[in-house]
């Protein structure tokens, strides 16, 4: 079964060199990973990169995508706090590169603060659709930082014509799902932590199986056991295609061969 | 074929995981391709005093020779004694389970000494129970972290001559743990990064290393597809997905 990973950061820590980055590749191929997302070394400066840091991962980013530009999609990552001028002109740069067809954010900021109207007007602008870490704050104490996928889905209600991603379904949870499912612009991915059991079943049942991507966050975990916890999940054939390619190949409207 | 060391039965109040009996159990593990599973109750980690959870384990895996009962131990009651003692009485035992963190007791305790004694007399394994959750993702009224490194270290002095499994451990924790001592063997369900047993190898022996997948807890396929998809040699694959198992406890 073919294939996409939509969130990777192969750049983690690394050079983005050829010969690293065609690691990744070969790393992907064993798993039937045709094509991956890079979302960028991402917490190389800390949460709050300056627009020069921002500028740095981008370009090894983007790097990926121009060495190996029919197995990388690269997402632009965006500080929001940094202002409009700066969002728009980094989003603007980055959207200019071949390769690049999202938006990517971190911890930056929680995904309720105001500056986010700077990332959609960045995502209408140049036709991306955002990517946010997302995580249930429950257990973590920084909600500063952190976004919880209430925080998330506010966002996706603020601005219901940008299409978002909530990263980590297993970071998000039972509640996370719940909390997406009257969004219609929010997809989640199956990135983040152990291979919780039911999570899969219940994401596909409360959101439908075409807001379901899978994601590894690979080099965090094992490609094996992101996919197998899809592979074993109680849904069907056809569902499963659609986690595992159709969603995120119509998403970013990539044409693979 | 693949021998499971980290299964369980019965409900977890959490999370919405299957309650299986124990021949859909062995069904669903034999139809992940494990053939053999050591298999505690989840019952114990929360009562009072573990033995009605036992009583339901041996009785669940009874017709199921697949699952190999591995009934848990509170040695901080005072009646640990009749606790092992009716356990064996219920069936042949290869080894029992401890949950210091959910049990509240420290691995320095003094009570601790008989009972490792005990499990020698009666040639019996032990499974440490390190973390049953990813912590970050517990309920918000539980609590209840891991066991600390430095508290497995002071296990592991105090009883040189006991080779422990250790059960949801991080691979983290083992790479700690491994620079000083060679008596505990590590559980790998809850050991995950990318190329995780390719990377773990050259730190710890694959003869110390066992398959666990955390079932009904985590995703039995994508913990068995952990060790079916390592880049490890055969021999190691072979080692960790049985054949530590099956010399460890004695299978």
């Amino acid at each position: 079964m073919r294939i996409i990973d939509v969130h990777t950061h192969p750049v983690f820590g690394n050079p983005a060199d050829r010969v690293h980055l065609q690691r990744w590749v070969d790393h992907g191929r064993r798993h039937d990973i045709v094509h991956m997302i890079v979302l960028g070394d991402v917490l190389l400066y800390g949460a709050t990169p300056n627009a020069e840091q921002l500028r740095k991962i981008n370009d090894d980013t983007a790097t990926a995508a121009r060495m190996f530009p029919d197995y990388f999609t690269a997402f632009c990552y965006l500080n929001p706090l940094l202002g409009e001028r700066a969002t728009m002109a980094e989003a603007e740069r980055c959207a200019a590169k071949p390769g690049f067809r999202g938006i990517k954010l971190e911890i930056a900021n929680n995904a309720s603060h105001s500056a986010m109207r700077h990332v959609a007007k960045a995502a209408r602008a140049f036709h991306l659709p955002v990517l946010q870490h997302s995580w249930s704050t429950v257990n973590i104490n920084d909600r500063k930082h952190q976004s919880d996928p209430e925080d998330t889905a506010l966002f996706a209600r603020r601005f219901p014509d940008v299409q978002i991603i909530m990263a980590h379904l297993t970071g998000i949870g039972f509640r996370g799902v719940l909390e997406a499912k009257d969004c219609p612009n929010l997809f989640v991915d199956t990135s983040g932590g152990f291979p919780e059991e039911g999570l899969i079943e219940f994401a596909v049942e409360h959101l439908g199986a075409d807001r379901v991507l899978y994601g590894s966050d690979l080099p965090i975990r094992e490609n094996s056991v992101t996919i197998g916890r899809i592979l074993g999940a109680n849904i069907s054939a056809a569902d499963r295609r659609k986690l595992l390619f159709t969603n995120t190949a119509r998403l970013l409207k990539l044409t693979l061969n | 074929m693949l021998i499971d060391t980290n299964v369980n039965l019965g409900p977890w109040p959490f999370t919405p995981v299957p309650d299986r009996t124990g021949p859909a159990l062995a069904a669903h593990l034999a139809s992940n391709g494990i053939r053999r599973a050591l298999v505690s109750h989840f019952g114990a980690v929360f009562l009072p005093e573990p033995m009605p959870a036992n009583r339901k384990l041996f009785a669940a895996v009874r017709r199921s020779p697949a699952l190999i009962p591995v009934p848990v131990i509170n040695p901080a009651l005072r009646n640990w004694r009749e606790q092992l003692a009716e356990c064996r009485d219920a069936a042949p035992l290869r080894a029992v389970k401890i949950l210091p963190n959910y049990h509240r007791y420290k691995l320095g305790a003094a009570h601790l000494v008989p009972f490792m004694a005990a499990l020698a007399d009666a040639k019996l394994k032990l499974i440490l129970n390190v973390r049953l959750e990813d912590e970050r993702h517990k309920y918000f009224a539980l609590r209840i972290k891991g066991v600390p490194v430095p508290e497995l270290a002071r296990f592991l002095g105090r009883f040189p001559r006991h080779h422990v499994l250790f059960a949801g451990i991080y691979k983290g924790e083992v790479e700690k743990l491994a620079p000083n001592f060679t008596n505990f063997s590590a559980e790998i369900s809850f050991c995950e990064t990318t190329n995780c047993l390719e990377l773990m190898l050259p730190k710890f022996p694959a003869r110390r290393l066992m398959l666990g997948t955390c079932t009904p807890l985590l995703s039995t396929r994508g913990e068995a597809d952990k060790l079916r998809g390592a880049r490890i040699p055969a021999r190691a694959k072979t080692l960790i997905g049985a054949a530590n198992a099956r010399r460890f406890f004695n299978l």
